[in-house]
């Protein structure tokens, strides 16, 4: 088969991980779900008071929320919660931003030119198994401590998952549907843009999620080591928490992470759906 | 128990012995299993059978006050068009689902759980795919805790019986799709079920696979005589198996018809002989030809 | 084939050459600073500081302080996760339970957690072995829930049809049939430990392939990072691929071999 399809002993980057993204809540029964977190919460607090365990060490959640609630406007290093929010989706957004617009070319490419994959193939079976943010000092030796640097990071993250689907998809696209195009007249270009994307659309828009929760994790990671230059940003606040021994920051930050990061991927699960809809 | 099922080792293959050695195996295995075995009549009845299904708001009522006897050891092949309740029919049967209303009894006592003397087979073979042929057909006498040695004895009757000798060790997506069928009907025939109940089992296969394992289905059912509920959608293959056919109206299923195959087919019946033979017959193309125009005139209804 | 697969190595070591022609060539003469890109003797000699002991810290230390450190966690989170994740796929009470704990804790970046670890636990073997622990568990759980869920249910028929009993529909069903899937999550959670416990000895180490990178860093040596790098990448290949080994074995009967 091709190329990609021959290695596919390699991590799974993209439908393994895909699923384990899906587990489904117990639907239709938001009460009772509701009353699980309640105790669940319940419990971490009774645990807290109990055992007398001291703030810094675990705080209880609502110590956590109330933290949570006067960052909202009260600022803390280069502001309130919400620049460092918006300063982490700008990296995450211009990491990915540069991983769509290689990824996807190169994808197409790839599929479309078989000495194209060929060359791509070897070197980016060389270059996978370095984890995203093992490529944060040369980021900062290539574009210095900031938010390039970061982006970059978050690029290595995005940009394999988004390859490996568009190639994909491309290439799954029937081949009979490119030659009934090719009967009908249609040149290259009109092949490319009305037959091979979208079909390989599905796939696509899969790769650019799983790049994106990738992104999403490299990001924080990035801001979480010292010297890529965050003076602002979710995983700067995480680190002024354990800096400054205070649990209750960094939890609320881990929080907030969480929240945004279940916040991106279920829009883009809705852009997703819609763009398999014809699929059904 | 064990000597019983040693002794007959030797005799193996040959099928047509009255005094089947697997049969007295697995009667004993039945006791030991502590089912009251020994009187038991394998017929089946339906009484006034209602199934719904609650979905959400609507409720759709797949069958409707079916009423059917199936005698013991009877063929009985049932056909009716889609989404009529002839899946939802054999799934009751075998204690998988219970009807909203009425009854369906297996030797008079009400069928209540799935279980071994309840054999299915289903249309794509449904075998576990981890286990080669051997633990595939060895799974439920397994479970059922029959000791090893008889065990292998029936299994190697049972691999020779579908003529899988040499695959014993084969995984199932290593074999064709009638081969594979043909394990899944070893893994229901060595468990010496009282009822056989298969839901379209040759649909996935193609023509001459299909009409192959039509005669060898026969070759096997005539050795142990289960009683038979058959689904199919293939007329021919209803008229050239059955004892007797059921047509089912479309939904709410109900019995349309019944008709008596044994009547025509003469005494030894047709399917004994060969499907090409047989198919060429006048009274065998007037009978397919009824039962298909009992099954157009209620496809066509619908629409 | 034969004509395909040798037109594809003559591209692959096109390109792989050029890649290596382009490095000699960047920073043979000075065109390249060696920071930004260290020539191929210096990452030769970095891989011999290393050997030495870098930072006097011997070689196998580093070894020791990623390796030892990432496979506890990781058979931690598989002897927690696996059992959990079938449990809750398996025991609806469980699911109602455990899912919204699971829902809220898996959209949280195991990077994220590296402060808290450090708190808990401190900076050594535990500590790290929790982050790694936390990253790991979230896949075998979700995999080996999926895994159970998706069991056919005709096999799941069949088998009770044959007499199975619950226990059997478990273990002699659900397991096996999930089991390649539970594996899959299994080597997800394998890649995303040797990233997680990278990260955190970039955050903070004494020792390990991460200390090398992030020592290398500050110390503006890139070819120690470069080094440190490839070992990281190589260490994570070799455990892919002994992974699929062992994979292959246990999974026999996804294999065609005709
Ligand atoms: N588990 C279920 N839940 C809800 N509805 C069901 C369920 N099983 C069957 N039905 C409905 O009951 C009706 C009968 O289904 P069944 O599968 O028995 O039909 P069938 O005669 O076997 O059809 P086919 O020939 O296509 O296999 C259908 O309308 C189907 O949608
Ligand atoms: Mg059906």
């Amino acid at each position: 088969m091709t190329d990609i399809h021959a290695t596919a002993g390699a991590p799974p980057v993209d439908a393994a991980d895909d699923a384990s993204r899906r587990m489904p809540m117990p639907s239709a029964r938001t009460l009772l779900v509701t009353a699980v977190i309640l105790g669940w919460l319940g419990l971490w607090w009774a645990a807290v008071v109990h055992l007398d365990v001291s703030k810094d060490f675990l705080p209880t959640p609502y110590e956590v929320a109330h933290r949570i609630l006067v960052l909202a406007y009260e600022p803390l290093g280069a502001g309130t919660l919400w620049t460092h929010a918006a300063a982490s989706l700008v990296r995450l957004l211009s990491g990915f931003a540069a991983a769509v617009a290689v990824g996807m070319p190169l994808g197409l490419l790839m599929a479309l030119i078989r000495p194209v994959n060929h060359m791509v193939t070897p070197l980016f079976e060389l270059f996978r198994y370095i984890p995203p943010i093992a490529w944060a000092p040369f980021a900062i030796f290539w574009f210095g401590a900031g938010n390039n640097a970061q982006a970059y990071v978050i690029f290595t993250a995005a940009f394999p998952p988004i390859l490996i689907n568009t190639f994909r998809g491309v290439e799954l696209v029937d081949k009979r549907l490119i030659d009934a195009a090719r009967t009908l007249g249609a040149r290259a270009h009109t092949i490319i843009a009305e037959v091979a994307l979208p079909g390989a659309l599905p796939y696509v828009m899969t790769g650019l999620r799983i790049g994106l929760a990738g992104g999403w994790m490299a990001l924080i990671a990035a801001e979480i080591v010292a010297g890529t230059g965050s003076r602002d940003g979710l995983g700067y606040l995480i680190l002024q928490g354990q800096q400054s021994l205070a649990a209750d920051l960094t939890i609320g930050a881990m929080v907030l992470i969480g929240i945004i990061g279940t916040l991106i991927d279920i829009v883009l699960q809705r852009v997703e759906a819609r763009t398999q809809s014809w699929r059904h | 128990m064990m000597r019983a099922a040693a002794d007959c080792g030797h005799a193996a293959v040959d099928l047509q012995p009255p005094g089947d050695c697997g049969a007295r195996a697995v009667a004993g295995f039945r006791v030991a299993l502590g089912s009251r075995s020994i009187v038991m009549t394998n017929d089946l009845e339906y009484e006034n059978v209602v199934m719904e299904f609650r979905g959400r708001g609507a409720t759709v009522r797949a069958l409707d006050t079916f009423n059917f006897h199936v005698a013991e050891s009877e063929f009985v092949v049932v056909v009716g068009p889609s989404g009529c309740g002839k899946s939802t029919l054999l799934h009751m049967t075998a204690g998988l689902m219970h009807p909203t209303a009425g009854r369906v009894m297996l030797g008079g006592s009400i069928i209540t759980d799935p279980g071994p003397d309840k054999a299915i087979v289903f249309q794509n073979f449904s075998l576990f795919p981890w286990k080669s042929v051997r633990s595939n057909i060895d799974f439920g006498l397994r479970i059922n805790g029959m000791p090893p040695a008889e065990r292998n004895e029936l299994i190697d009757r049972y691999i020779k019986l579908i003529g899988l000798d040499g695959f014993e060790n084969h995984y199932p997506r290593q074999l064709s799709g009638g081969m594979q069928q043909r394990v899944a009907i070893a893994r229901s025939f060595v468990m010496r079920p009282r009822v056989l109940l298969m839901d379209e089992p040759f649909a996935a296969l193609d023509a001459q696979n299909r009409q192959l394992m039509q005669e060898e289905l026969v070759r096997i059912w005539s050795a142990q005589r289960p009683t038979v509920m058959f689904i199919t959608h293939s007329v021919e293959e209803a008229v050239f198996l059955a004892d007797r056919i059921v047509v089912i109206s479309r939904r709410p299923g109900r019995v349309k018809k019944v008709l008596d195959v044994t009547a025509v087919a003469g005494a030894s019946h047709w399917r004994m002989d060969p499907f090409e033979d047989v198919i060429r017959r006048p009274d065998f193309q007037e009978l397919r030809a009824e039962i298909w125009g009992l099954v157009k005139s209620e496809i066509q209804l619908r629409s | 084939m034969g004509r395909q697969q040798l037109q594809r190595t003559f591209y692959g070591l096109v390109s792989i050459g050029g890649i290596i022609a382009l490095w000699v060539y960047l920073t043979g003469s000075g065109r390249v600073t060696p920071i930004i890109l260290p020539p191929p003797a210096d990452v030769l000699e970095g891989a011999i500081d290393i050997y030495r002991g870098y930072l006097s810290v011997p070689w196998y230390e580093h070894f020791r302080a990623s390796l030892v450190v990432m496979l506890t966690g990781y058979f931690s989170a598989i002897a927690v996760g696996v059992p959990i994740g079938v449990a809750i796929a398996w025991w609806r009470p469980l699911e109602v339970v455990l899912s919204p704990l699971l829902a809220v804790l898996r959209p949280i970046p195991p990077p994220a957690w590296i402060p808290l670890a450090i708190l808990w636990f401190g900076i050594g073997l535990a500590g790290k072995a929790f982050i790694v622990f936390v990253a790991a568990v979230v896949p075998c759980i979700m995999n080996s829930y999926l895994a159970i869920k998706e069991t056919p249910q005709e096999l799941l028929v069949s088998a009770r049809t044959l007499g199975a009993s619950q226990r059997t529909l478990l273990f002699e069903v659900a397991l096996p049939s999930g089991l390649p899937a539970i594996m899959t999550g299994l080597r997800i959670a394998l890649g995303t430990s040797w990233a997680t416990i990278v990260a955190a000895e970039l955050v903070v180490s004494l020792a390990g392939f991460g200390f090398l990178i992030m020592n290398g860093y500050r110390n503006l040596e890139s070819q120690i990072v470069m080094v440190g790098m490839i070992a990281v990448a190589v260490i994570g290949f070799l455990m892919n691929w002994a992974f699929l080994l062992i994979e292959r074995r246990l999974v026999p009967w996804r294999e065609t071999d005709d």
